[in-house]
């Protein structure tokens, strides 16, 4: 097992540092510990076991490379949303597994900043950052997938607890989770987005059942989660009674807008491993000199060019005060499609490997076709493509659906 | 109006340029440049010694987004960008560019063989794509040894020609030039040539987006006023979406443009506005023009101007060589696997 104990000296450095400086700091923390066994453009790529998952992220949290915009008085760095974005620009850089609790991270975390108590925010939030809490999202549900306002998982008050039961699914990640973020129903089902209520709910809480679902890739990563009279109490309900829905719609945003930031970065590290693995191949290099495949490799440029301009745009906004609202689809919409696209001219033009296949093809080919793969979730999860586009029709440009 | 730019933000142009657009719109191609100079609109980017207003490229971006949007017949991008770039080798070409008095274009297609002779150069060639050049004084054209030359259109051996195209308002010629002579002094560097061309991107993608915006703002109102079955043509999930992904390009270009003007920006997101403008912004007004239904496809409603000009700005840059020697270039910088470590 790899050990990632490693503190080095930058960490304690860094609190000093900004903009570039900083960005050199951080990137030479990964390229100290990141191991090369971790990234899936090595030879020696073997994915880490949870406990390593978790040993590395806790890592990166100390070296400053988690909870970057949090406040310290939660755990987190303090830094600025541009910080963040230096550190996600680097973290995209280096093709390192994707986090096991980037719900707690990115989703649970800022929602329990803007709606938890001081209690909560100050049990939740090092828990999440320090890797002792995984969280999961339980928000879809078998007869409430798109349309999340007809969810039906009730809780129900009893005393000072909370009853929950009902049913959630594509929960991802919930079998290794120690907190679920449940949206559930306080109201009648006719109240549609009213009379919602969010909780963090204990996934080993007795009534709690987690079913794991193969997907397409093979892996057994979504659940189904089942609330079997879960009793909830009530310093784990998060915001006010009947707020659920606001806050289901911020996490949304922030899903939508900011989850994962390093994405840009991330396919540029994708392209440059494509085109590498391509140039090292005879066959291969030829066709990557070819007009067609440099007007077609442009493209993916020119879509991560737009992606990075989208983040940037977002993060300004940001800093400006403004909120994100329905802008968030605009970058989840092109993200997830250009996405697709690339990973399908990845694994086109990798198939034409001359024969024997070189070992820089073989690592590649694994890499690009498990993206590929995964990348058809893409425009499915955090609200379809379809969804995507309805926002932006009824709350970007507000087109009338009228009679 | 402050002229170090400090305090003043590019958007506060927009509101001058769309007015001055509007203006020129009963104008001739003259009066249309001294309008457009004593609104300060030709000089936004050239120095303050030719009579600019010395300030960075993001400034000229809403300028000419406005002349998109108003299907402006002038060659603005042109006329901005030259007025830089003789400012420091034809101050006095420059000051007349900036304030209307020599109407100025450049030749986008082609490069001419230049010879030397003496204090003078000799020209001979064909060039194309040059807006508005059968009524221009000078003439930007591209040499075959990468550097550029202002050519005098009233120079001995010039031949203008009318060319087919699809813009309506801003007409291309192609221009052969047989043994024309000019003083050498009248060549610029290659590297002022090449940020020229650059820079063009940018300023294609603003007029780009400013068509872009007009279509999508017509279609919207289309949709939403045009009744069929009862209902009006934007309660269809069909047009919700076609809609919404024309908005979708559109934040697209926008954001684009504001990162190739950006601190850090250099040729690949200048290229990058240029290409995604020209992919969005053809898919936007054909799609506004779909979904006009029967009457985008008359001559009244102005959607297939724009797409005219989109289409022709998109050639105008050569939209698919540029994108394959962007994918060449970036595909050229990197090392095989066993040269080069892809992760950081």
């Amino acid at each position: 097992m790899t050990v990632i104990e490693t503190e080095p000296p930058e960490v304690a450095a860094t609190g000093d540092l900004s903009g570039e400086a900083y960005r050199a700091a951080m990137r030479r923390w990964l390229r100290a510990n990141l191991p090369a066994s971790f990234c899936s453009d090595s030879a020696t790529f073997s994915p880490p076991t949870l406990q390593q998952s978790i040993a590395w992220e806790a890592a990166m949290y100390r070296a400053g490379l988690a909870g970057i915009i949090w406040p310290q008085a939660y755990g987190g760095h303090g830094r600025t949303l541009r910080e963040h974005l230096i550190a996600n620009q680097e973290i995209g850089a280096f093709a390192m597994p994707e986090s096991v609790n980037s719900i707690g991270k990115e989703l649970a975390g800022p929602i329990i900043l803007a709606v938890g108590t001081e209690e909560q925010k100050r049990r939740f939030l090092p828990a999440i950052l320090e890797m002792r809490d995984v969280w999961c999202q339980g928000f879809s549900e078998p007869e409430a997938g798109s349309d999340l306002a007809g969810l039906r998982t009730r809780a129900t008050r009893d005393g000072d607890t909370f009853r929950i039961n009902g049913q959630k699914i594509w929960t991802s990640g919930a079998y290794r989770a120690q907190r679920c973020l449940v949206l559930a129903r306080t109201g009648p089902l006719e109240d549609r987005h009213r009379g919602l209520a969010m909780f963090a709910v204990r996934l080993d809480a007795k009534g709690v059942r987690v079913r794991p679902i193969k997907s397409i890739d093979g892996r057994e990563s979504f659940c189904e989660v089942f609330f079997d009279d879960v009793e909830v109490l009530q310093s784990d309900a998060l915001g006010a009674p009947d707020e659920g829905w606001a806050a289901a719609i911020r996490v949304l945003e922030i899903e939508r807008a900011t989850n994962r930031m390093y994405r840009a970065w991330r396919f540029e590290n994708e392209l440059r491993h494509l085109i590498s693995a391509c140039k090292s191949d005879p066959v291969l290099a030829q066709l990557v000199a070819d007009h067609h495949y440099a007007v077609r490799l442009g493209e993916v440029v020119v879509d991560i060019e737009v992606l990075k301009a989208h983040v940037e745009t977002a993060v300004d906004a940001l800093v400006n005060g403004d909120r994100i609202g329905a802008r968030g689809s605009l970058a989840k919409l092109h993200w997830s499609e250009a996405h697709q696209r690339f990973a399908a001219l990845a694994l086109e033009l990798l198939a034409q490997a001359s024969l024997p296949q070189l070992p820089a093809v073989q690592v590649a080919r694994r890499r690009f076709e498990a993206i590929y793969l995964q990348a058809r979730a893409e425009t499915i999860y955090a609200g379809t493509t379809e969804i995507q586009l309805g926002i932006i029709a009824d709350r970007i440009l507000q087109l009338s659906k009228g009679k | 109006m402050t002229l170090t730019g400090e305090g003043l933000q590019p958007s506060e142009f927009a509101l001058t340029a769309a007015r001055a657009v509007a203006d020129c719109a009963a104008l001739s191609l003259r009066e249309q440049a001294r309008h457009l100079a004593n609104d300060g609109l030709l000089g936004v980017i050239a120095g303050q010694d030719v009579g600019g207003l010395d300030l960075p490229l993001a400034f000229a971006v809403p300028v000419v987004a406005a002349a998109g949007s108003g299907l402006l017949g002038f060659p603005l991008m042109e006329a901005l960008l030259l007025g830089r770039a003789l400012q420091e080798s034809l101050p006095r070409e420059a000051e007349a560019v900036v304030s209307g008095e020599m109407l100025a274009t450049i030749a986008w297609q082609g490069s001419v063989d230049a010879g030397r002779e003496g204090e003078s150069v000799v020209l001979n060639g064909w060039v194309a794509r040059a807006a508005c050049a059968g009524e221009a004084d000078c003439l930007l054209v591209r040499l075959g040894t990468g550097t550029a030359a202002l050519v005098p259109m009233d120079s001995e051996g010039i031949v203008v020609e009318d060319a087919t195209g699809l813009d309506l308002t801003v007409p291309e010629h192609t221009v052969r030039l047989q043994g024309v002579i000019i003083p050498a002094a009248r060549v610029l560097s290659e590297n002022i040539w090449s940020l020229l061309c650059s820079e063009a991107n940018v300023l294609r993608a603003a007029a780009i987006l400013g068509s872009a915006e007009a279509c999508l703002t017509l279609a919207q109102e289309h949709a939403s006023t045009r009744r069929q079955f009862g209902r009006a043509l934007s309660y269809n999930q069909a047009i919700r979406h076609a809609l919404a992904r024309q908005k979708l390009g559109l934040e697209g270009i926008r954001h684009a443009i504001t990162r190739s003007v950006g601190d850090e920006a250099g040729a690949l997101q200048r290229d990058a506005a240029f290409l995604a403008a020209g992919v969005y912004g053809s898919a936007i007004s054909e799609g506004a023009l779909q979904i006009h239904g029967g009457m985008g496809f008359t001559w009244d409603v102005p959607v297939h101007r724009h797409l005219r000009r989109v289409r022709a700005l998109q050639a105008q840059g050569d939209a698919n060589a540029a994108l394959a020697a962007l994918g060449r270039r970036y595909v050229g910088a990197i090392g095989p696997v066993a040269d080069a470590a892809i992760s950081g």
